[in-house]
């Protein structure tokens, strides 16, 4: 898939497979997918709590501790990614979805 | 597209897709939901059609990409027969040889199978869904190669089925177009077991040509092997979270919850189903809080993978079943408990309680017990004071098959059940004889591709209506409404189909395991221990 001119390997619900190869130009792109024009500072506190802990301890944080962590709500969190922070936060931030059961 | 099939039209050498599933044909669905038609199923894309294998429904759950040359096509079906012989040998299957045997050679085509699968009754009898249809190819195809002079002969009575890749590849799958909840072998007049043949093909496949869901496999046994659980959690987050979980609902309830972790000589090595802590961390809270109430010696085990229940390798992999279940007798062992409780998951108690027995001897053999009874003399100990009133709300009983119809386990979660909740009332059909939620045999984590559209439209569409029937004397979404599902994977299932129908916003319904509904109505703990409205 292209993402902010490059091509990149993504499953087939469009996640970024090489954590590593991810930018903040990634971000932007996936964003502007979702009809987000523009990451407001909101959008990257929680981009970058959610590629932190997953860099730190191998899978996503659980729903309670990014809420907690950064401050919003759940509310606030849907207002800021459409699909959500499983869906929309995660894939933004480059990080895989959980797998197994999740 | 067509709903009669004929046997042999799964080697249509065409590669195009078999059949297909129009969402006017389904059976319907009790209102607001029967005008949910729209926007019907996710299609696949063009290029997904032209990477991926996409021959036989419209769905995609395996991924698998299409082969580049004929001599890849030829590997596989050459691969498909060294494992169909495996499989039949005592050497190479041991473990099931006997009864899939039986279920092969005493199936009286008397069809009455397919008239108790959810899938096929969903689907509105499409016939690729019929247990006997993907047994009956798989018969024939044993028939053929194993008995001698089988392939001569097989063209002459004109059962022949033809093996090429299209059988292959359609074959593959179809394994996974079941959720292995053996309705149909409780309905079998001869007890021939359908979901055991697609088991033993799902297995051929893994073990013989390498080929099973990502999510079953890599991320599946291969990961819980290697750092602890599926869910990628390692011990040393697991135990981070756990901890964190403490504070939260120390904070929420006014009381002191600690989790032990390796206690060794503790009377119970409870072992829940890991993504519970990261998706209803309500359930292993209670837990926690209901064996301290009630005095248990209680502790969870840190050791890979000591603290995730999950065997994936039930599914699909001898090899990977019995890695894991070995794994589990051996923390219970090293740490000296008197006993194992198998948590709120369905497939853990199948794989612990029956089908590892015969790899768990010993002193290995250490007693396992199910949440269930476990829960129902805690509740019924007298020593936590509960008030029922509490748990005011109606409620549904979904039964895990893997508990209920494969282990008979049935009444201790009713009797809590109707001591606890006032509004508690019956599926139709219940008990044994239930449907499953759709998510069994592993495909509650399979979400690849557009699976999910398959999960929750079809295979969780019997689910879903008899929910919806369950709470017809209140549908409204004001009255808030609790399925209650002792099992992750049936949870996630709901989740998922609650999502997709918008079931929380129409009807009010939301849906969580038995343990945090018992604390729910303890008189000690003030505040409402569930969220209807989060």
């Amino acid at each position: 898939m292209e993402l902010a001119g490059n091509m990149y390997e993504v499953d087939e619900h469009g996640f970024l497979q090489e954590t590593a190869k991810w930018n903040e130009e990634i971000a932007r792109a996936y964003a502007v997918k979702e009809g987000v024009n523009e990451l407001t500072a909101d959008h990257w506190t929680a981009i970058n709590y959610l590629r932190n802990y997953y860099l730190q301890n191998g899978i996503c944080p659980m729903i309670r501790r990014l809420i907690k962590d950064t401050g919003f709500t759940l509310k606030k969190l849907y207002d800021l990614f459409p699909n959500g922070p499983a869906h929309s936060a995660c894939k933004w931030a480059g990080v895989p979805k959980p797998t197994g059961c999740v | 597209m067509p709903k009669r099939l004929k046997l042999n039209d799964i080697s249509k050498a065409d590669d195009r897709q078999l059949t297909g599933l129009d969402i006017n044909e389904i059976i319907p669905l009790p209102p607001p939901y029967d005008q949910s038609n729209k926007p019907g199923f996710k299609k696949l894309t063009e290029d997904q059609k032209e990477r991926l294998v996409s021959n036989l429904d419209g769905f995609v759950g395996l991924a698998l990409p299409r082969p580049k040359k004929a001599e890849e096509e030829k590997k596989y079906i050459g691969q498909f027969v060294a494992g169909l012989k495996k499989l039949l040998s005592k050497e190479n299957n041991w473990t099931f040889l006997q009864p899939l045997l039986l279920s092969l050679d005493y199936c009286e085509r008397c069809q009455t199978c397919n008239e108790n699968c959810h899938i096929y009754l969903a689907s509105g009898k499409n016939d690729l869904y019929r247990p006997t249809y993907r047994s009956e190819i798989f018969r024939r195809l044993v028939n053929k190669y194993k008995k001698s002079g089988g392939r001569w002969l097989s063209t002459l009575d004109g059962n022949d089925i033809e093996l090429n890749w299209s059988t292959v590849s359609r074959l593959y799958e179809l394994a996974y177009r079941c959720n292995l909840c053996r309705r149909c072998a409780q309905a079998c007049p001869m007890s021939v077991d359908n979901a055991l043949i697609t088991r033993e093909i799902r297995k051929l496949f893994s073990q013989e040509l390498g080929w099973a869901p990502k999510e079953l496999h890599e991320n599946g046994t291969v990961l819980q092997l290697n750092v602890g659980s599926p869910t990628g959690l390692r011990p040393n987050v697991v135990k981070d979270n756990m901890a964190f979980l403490e504070e939260e609902f120390s904070e929420a309830t006014g009381r002191t919850i600690k989790t032990p972790w390796d206690k060794e000589g503790a009377e119970v090595l409870i072992i829940h189903s890991a993504g519970d802590i990261l998706s209803f961390p309500e359930s292993v809270i209670a837990f926690g809080i209901l064996c301290d109430a009630a005095g248990i010696d209680w502790t969870l085990a840190s050791e890979i993978p000591g603290y995730d229940g999950v065997n994936y390798g039930l599914f699909y992999d001898d090899i990977q079943l019995a890695r894991i279940a070995t794994r589990h007798a051996q923390i219970a062992k090293k740490l000296k408990v008197k006993k194992i409780v198998i948590g709120e998951c369905g497939h853990e108690h199948k794989a612990l309680m029956t089908v590892a027995d015969r790899l768990l001897t010993g002193d290995l053999n250490i007693p396992r017990e199910s949440a269930m009874t476990f829960l129902e003399n805690i509740v019924f100990s007298g020593k936590i004071k509960f008030d029922p009133s509490k748990n005011d709300f109606p409620v549904t009983l979904h039964d895990p098959c893997n508990i209920v119809r494969n282990l008979g386990i049935v009444e201790p979660q009713r009797h809590i059940l109707r001591y606890l909740c006032p509004q508690f009332r019956e599926m139709t059909p219940h008990g044994v004889d239930n449907y499953c939620c759709g998510g069994g045999g592993g495909l509650s984590v399979m979400n690849n591709v557009n699976f999910t559209d398959w999960k929750v439209n079809i295979s969780g569409r019997m689910k879903f209506k008899q929910v919806l029937e369950a709470f017809a004397d209140q549908p409204g979404p004001e009255i808030k409404k609790y399925v209650c599902a002792p099992c992750l994977n049936c949870k996630l299932q709901f989740r998922d189909i609650f999502e997709h129908y918008g079931a929380r916003e129409k009807s009010g319904i939301i849906v969580g395991g038995l343990a945090e509904l018992i604390v729910n109505a303890m008189v000690d703990i003030k505040k409402p221990f569930i969220a209807f409205n989060d």
